[in-house]
């Protein structure tokens, strides 16, 4: 489902991603982990082709990245989500549906569909500048569900999020993988990856340190957190 | 019918830029700023004009006055559409509006092309109402159709086109201001240089050329000024249309909007080239 090829990224002489080659299999629920400034939004600007990279190869859905058709059955949600302010969280889905071909009644469907999937049902009708962080990556979430994706990309999906919200969106997401959707995941949250992903990989200045499934990682007794404090100090 | 599977996202951009801009503040006051104006020029149709002490006729009242107020109107409305397209790329990056269409299966060009076609259909509408009420204004109190006023008005639609495209790639390079301000200064050269071209064609221009003394060499400055951006001709070409002028003369007086197209398909291919290479964020 998505597969990158040694990698790299450099701006100047800063290399960004160093060399990174991983893949994740269809059905998976995966977690790119690594401290800030690791590199992990920039391997997925790269694989959304936000970004090219200075050498290697990514390719998404068995097409190379820089494919707009790669993008087909892809949803996504970006860090520090944003919806302009002028329009509901309604408005909003609405264009998200429209932008992938539906025809109006089939928009409204999957908006209403969605709006009560991420439990905004009652708020999606004001306007987004009177949305809090948590309700508006709520609702870019919601615009990355709509068109069934068959890929999620998340970037940090439960920043700003509060304690309940964070475990109604891990109880989404583990609902959707029970539904065959492949999820790359991106977040900081461990005890979280921890609980429902399947394998990750660490990173840290650009450079891939290990990928294995959360079992092999995580072994007698560690946790997550430990394990990635053991990686990334050395 | 079934819309074309690349047109459709285009078509859908266009019609979000278009709405965008219309729900800003600023819009809708500038758009009715234009409007009262328009209106108060009515005025300028009801009185007498003496010349010489001679009063005019009717029809020259209305060349003259409908003349200025469309290359009045069209100078208005391009700042206009410069001021619009000046901010677009960037409200749509802070907005998220940018990385959650590119994230859909949309081609960057698609995005590029229907954020230029939406703010080119946006400010020629924008032109061609005002131009539509003094068309309006004619007709109803002096009963004078002026059949090509609305076909000017069209095809000074170019000349947006070429604004729109040039603003939006400008604030690809620099800030947005300084793109504005850039464009601004090409649209004053070219109404500034059609002036002295104006001029230096009269018989005592010619005769000051042609005194000894003068500088003789020319040829540089001619080349500059028939390869810089033909706003003012354009304007020129199109205002012919309207009623009692001395209509056209072959390829020289279609040149300008020929130029006004040539670089508005240069700057286009810029665009797409700078906006490919340019990191989502």
């Amino acid at each position: 489902m998505i597969e990158l090829n040694a990698v790299t990224k450099r701006y100047g002489s800063l290399a960004a991603v160093d060399n990174v080659s991983f893949s994740v299999k269809a059905g998976e629920y995966f977690a790119l982990l690594g401290p800030n400034g690791a590199g992990k939004t920039t391997i997925v600007k790269m694989l959304l082709d936000f970004t090219q990279p200075t050498a290697g190869s990514l390719s998404v859905n068995g097409l190379p990245s820089k494919h707009a058709a790669s993008r087909t059955a892809v949803g996504y949600l970006a860090e520090n989500y944003h919806i302009p302010p002028y329009l509901s969280g309604w408005q909003y889905l609405q264009r998200c549906a429209e932008l992938l071909d539906m025809s109006r009644s089939e928009a409204t469907d999957q908006c209403r569909r969605i709006v009560e999937l991420i439990g905004m049902q009652g708020r999606e009708h004001t306007k987004a500048n009177t949305y809090s962080k948590g309700m508006i990556q709520r609702f870019g979430l919601g615009a990355a569900l709509i068109g069934n994706p068959k890929l999620l990309i998340l970037d940090e999906p439960t920043s700003g999020l509060d304690p309940i919200g964070i475990r109604e969106i891990r109880q989404l997401l583990e609902s959707l993988k029970k539904q065959g959707m492949t999820i790359f995941l991106n977040s900081h949250l461990l005890s979280e990856v921890e609980k429902i992903c399947d394998n990750a990989a660490i990173i840290n200045c650009g450079r891939l340190l290990v990928k294995d499934t959360i079992s092999a990682l995580v072994k007698d007794g560690d946790t997550l957190e430990d394990v990635f404090v053991r990686f990334v100090k050395g | 019918m079934k819309m074309p599977k690349a047109l459709s996202p285009i078509i859908k951009i266009a019609k979000y830029t278009l709405t965008d801009e219309v729900r800003q503040r600023s819009f809708v006051v500038m758009f009715v700023m234009c409007v009262v104006f328009v209106f108060l020029i009515r005025g300028c149709y009801q009185g007498n004009y003496m010349v010489n002490g001679e009063a005019l006729d009717a029809g020259t009242i209305v060349g003259a006055v409908s003349k200025m107020t469309f290359h009045f109107i069209a100078v208005v409305v391009m700042l206009i559409a410069a001021l619009l397209s000046m901010r677009v790329f960037k409200r749509d990056r802070d907005e998220g509006m940018q990385s959650s269409i590119l994230s859909k299966p949309i081609t960057r060009r698609q995005y590029v092309v229907g954020k230029v076609l939406g703010l080119w259909v946006l400010s020629t509408f924008f032109m061609f109402i005002l131009h539509a009420i003094i068309f309006l204004t004619v007709s109803v109190n002096l009963n004078v159709v002026m059949p090509g006023y609305l076909a000017a008005s069209l095809l000074c639609s170019f000349n947006l086109l070429f604004v729109v495209v040039a603003v939006l790639l400008l604030s690809l390079l620099m800030p947005d201001i300084v793109a504005f301000l850039c464009v601004l200064g090409i649209g004053v050269i070219s109404f500034v240089a059609d002036g002295i071209f104006a001029i230096s064609h009269s018989p005592m221009a010619q005769a000051m050329i042609q005194q000894p003394g003068s500088p003789s060499d020319w040829t540089g400055w001619r080349v500059v000024y028939y390869l810089w951006p033909k706003l003012s001709g354009t304007q020129h070409f199109a205002s012919s249309f309207i009623g009692g002028s001395e209509g056209l003369h072959g390829f020289g007086s279609i040149y300008p909007l020929i130029n006004i197209l040539i670089y508005g398909l240069i700057l286009g291919v810029l665009l797409f080239w700078r906006f490919r290479n340019e990191d989502i964020i």
